[in-house]
């Protein structure tokens, strides 16, 4: 009996040893050889990305991924796993790039590599139309809703590290009461649209996505200057230098030749892709 | 309530209206559009005037008295009409239910630039990929539950074992965290699934694993007498199983096995987080487009409940089908 064990284990390890640990080195080929370069994005995230009225995905990040494609000549294709498993790594080859408004921090660095940061976000707390808080010292002791596990929850958790080069510096401005985090910063609108302190005194995103909610008829209002300008890069997985200068080399050309500052206007009204 | 009624039919029903009005009156409907219905009874209150005692137990009475009312009629009427009124009744709260949210739910059948309506992509797209995903996983569900079972019911040790784990850690672990393992801990071994069958792998082992109980159930259900019998006959053991346990165990396997298929479609949900745009995914990205998720999510439920109860009555046909020796 102990012997089937061991042989069956040892078959088990075999396997395990045999299989490449990762796909490495190949992202560039594969995008080249397929004619189509796959991008995973975010479906729920309007400005950025989202499905238009003709049921196809638009927005910033897809326009600047379809821009990516063209330059290299292939077809973009997109797919939309959530944010935790495109945040994890480890991406398999399923998608070469995340074109997702990420921002570059330490902690996804170590899964994760960041070759071109294309345009810097501000981030903006607001508050419902009937709140009587109208600065950001009036939101220290409140409950806050942010997304769950992005630089919003990290900034009210006063443990924010965005180690990309050119990051503009900040100071932690707001003592959150208490911070409620979501799977998305969408939802902690849905919160705070249900009435001024029901459930939340503020919510804290990035100013685009509070915009696009304003002009979708959710009763808030943009209070105090940004508190912090991120940096957001396009993603790729490990293993693929070829691939990532490739990228940098795109995006950089894009920014020279203002086809980059042409889209942040299209869906921005303003210019976010440089330093403020 | 009307079981009471037979006894002393005035005091139970007098009962039921105070202790209806109480609650209803408890609630403070006054302010509601409810209330609104009402007001014009107690002389010239609007709507904008802040409801008081008096209204609070003025709608508290009325809808009271509507409830007993309505029991009394419909003790008159044959059973199929009493089912089917109340349905109706129920359907109507829950229309005022949703209505009482005042959104926009117009946007549902809204045409856009693709030239179809979001109702059609919402069904086309979400409620077709639900409907698949969920039927592949509960035929691939239905054959480990068989396996599950019999390596359970197996007198050989390994079988026996690996059945057993298989069940446990199946049903002992979350599905959502079995979809990540799938989708991702397979792919960093070499073997890459795309999202769609990671997902439908994901929800048929894990449902394999609580339908493997419910087969085995099943099975044991049979009573020995007639595995004796047939072995009286001397018919051969696979014959046995074939032709005289299963199709009565079937009988006994097929409204728990409907009830999961009901559940998956629903946990299917769960394999949206690897990107599958099944029928939640779908409202909620229509959804997002104008910030419009609530009236979005309403139509995913209302189609969900319609897929339900179509497998509901499909079910009933094939209990129909197995019960049909025991029905005189």
């Amino acid at each position: 009996m102990k012997n089937i064990f061991a042989l069956g284990s040892a078959a088990a390890l075999a396997f395990v040893m045999a299989t490449p640990a990762a796909i490495a080195g190949e992202t560039l080929d594969r995008v080249m050889a397929t004619k189509t370069l796959t991008m995973s994005s975010d479906a729920e995230y309007p400005p950025q990305s989202f499905l238009n009225d003709n049921n196809e995905m638009d927005g910033f990040d897809v326009d600047v991924g379809k821009e990516i494609a063209k330059r290299m000549g292939v077809e973009l294709k997109i797919v939309t796993p959530s944010w935790d498993i495109i945040t994890g790594g480890s991406w398999g080859g399923r998608w070469d790039m995340s074109v997702g408004s990420m921002t570059p921090t330490k902690q996804r660095a170590k899964v994760l590599n960041f070759p071109a940061v294309y345009y810097y976000t501000p981030a903006a707390f607001a508050v419902h139309q009937d709140s009587k808080i109208a600065s950001l010292d009036d939101l220290s002791g409140k409950t806050i809703g942010s997304c769950g596990g992005c630089t919003y929850d990290a900034y009210l958790n006063k443990d924010l590290v965005i180690d990309a080069e050119g990051a503009p510096a900040f100071e932690y401005k707001v003592e959150a009461g208490e911070i409620k985090t979501y799977e998305t910063d969408t939802h902690a609108f849905d919160d705070l649209r249900l009435g001024d302190g029901t459930r939340l005194d503020a919510a804290f995103s990035a100013l685009p996505t509070i915009q696009a909610a304003i002009e979708g008829g959710y009763p808030l209002k943009v209070i105090g200057k940004p508190a912090f300008y991120e940096p957001l890069s396009v993603a790729t997985d490990k293993g693929d230098p070829e691939f990532d200068a490739k990228i940098t080399e795109i995006v950089d050309a894009m920014k020279a030749d203002g086809t980059l500052q042409k889209l942040s206007e299209k869906w921005y009204g303003v210019d976010l892709t440089a330093v403020q | 309530m009307l079981d009471l009624a037979r006894g002393s039919p005035w005091v139970s029903r007098a009962t039921l209206f105070v202790f209806a009005a109480a609650a209803l009156t408890a609630m403070g409907l006054g302010g509601t559009a409810v209330g609104n219905l009402f007001s014009p009874l107690l002389g010239a209150v609007g709507p904008e005037a802040t409801p008081g005692l008096g209204r609070h137990l003025l709608v508290g009475l009325m809808l009271a008295g509507a409830l007993v009312a309505n029991l009394e009629v419909i003790r008159f009427l044959p059973f199929r009409f009493q089912v089917l009124l109340v349905w109706g009744e129920l359907l109507l709260l829950f229309y005022g239910f949703v209505l009482s949210f005042e959104r926009d739910f117009g946007v549902i059948f809204a045409v856009g630039r693709s030239g179809v309506s979001n109702l059609y992509f919402l069904i086309t797209t979400g409620a077709f990929t639900t409907l698949y995903v969920s039927l592949i996983a509960i035929a691939i569900a239905c054959v480990l539950a068989l396996i599950g079972a019999l390596g359970k019911l197996s007198r050989n040790g390994a079988f026996y074992a690996v059945a057993t784990f298989y069940i446990s850690f199946f049903r002992g672990t979350p599905l959502l965290l079995q979809v990540v393992l799938i989708y991702t801990g397979f792919a960093q071994l070499g073997f890459v699934m795309e999202a769609v069958p990671a997902g439908i792998t994901a929800l048929a082992l894990c449902y394999g694993a609580y339908m493997a109980e419910i087969f085995r159930a099943g099975i044991e259900g049979v009573p020995s007498g007639q595995r004796e019998a047939a072995k009286a006959l001397a018919l051969p053991s696979d014959l046995i199983f074939r032709k005289i346990v299963f199709p009565q165990a079937m009988r006994l396997i097929v409204p728990p096995t409907g009830n999961q298929f009901i559940a998956m479609l629903k946990d299917s949900s769960l394999v949206s987080i690897v990107g599958v745009w099944e029928l939640t995914k779908t409202a909620q990205v229509l959804g997002k487009r104008d910030f419009q998720v609530f009236e979005f999510l309403i139509a995913a439920a209302v189609i969900y409940w319609v897929m339900s109860v179509v497998f509901e009555v499909i079910q009933a046909r094939i209990e129909g089908y197995y019960g049909k020796g025991n029905t005189r």
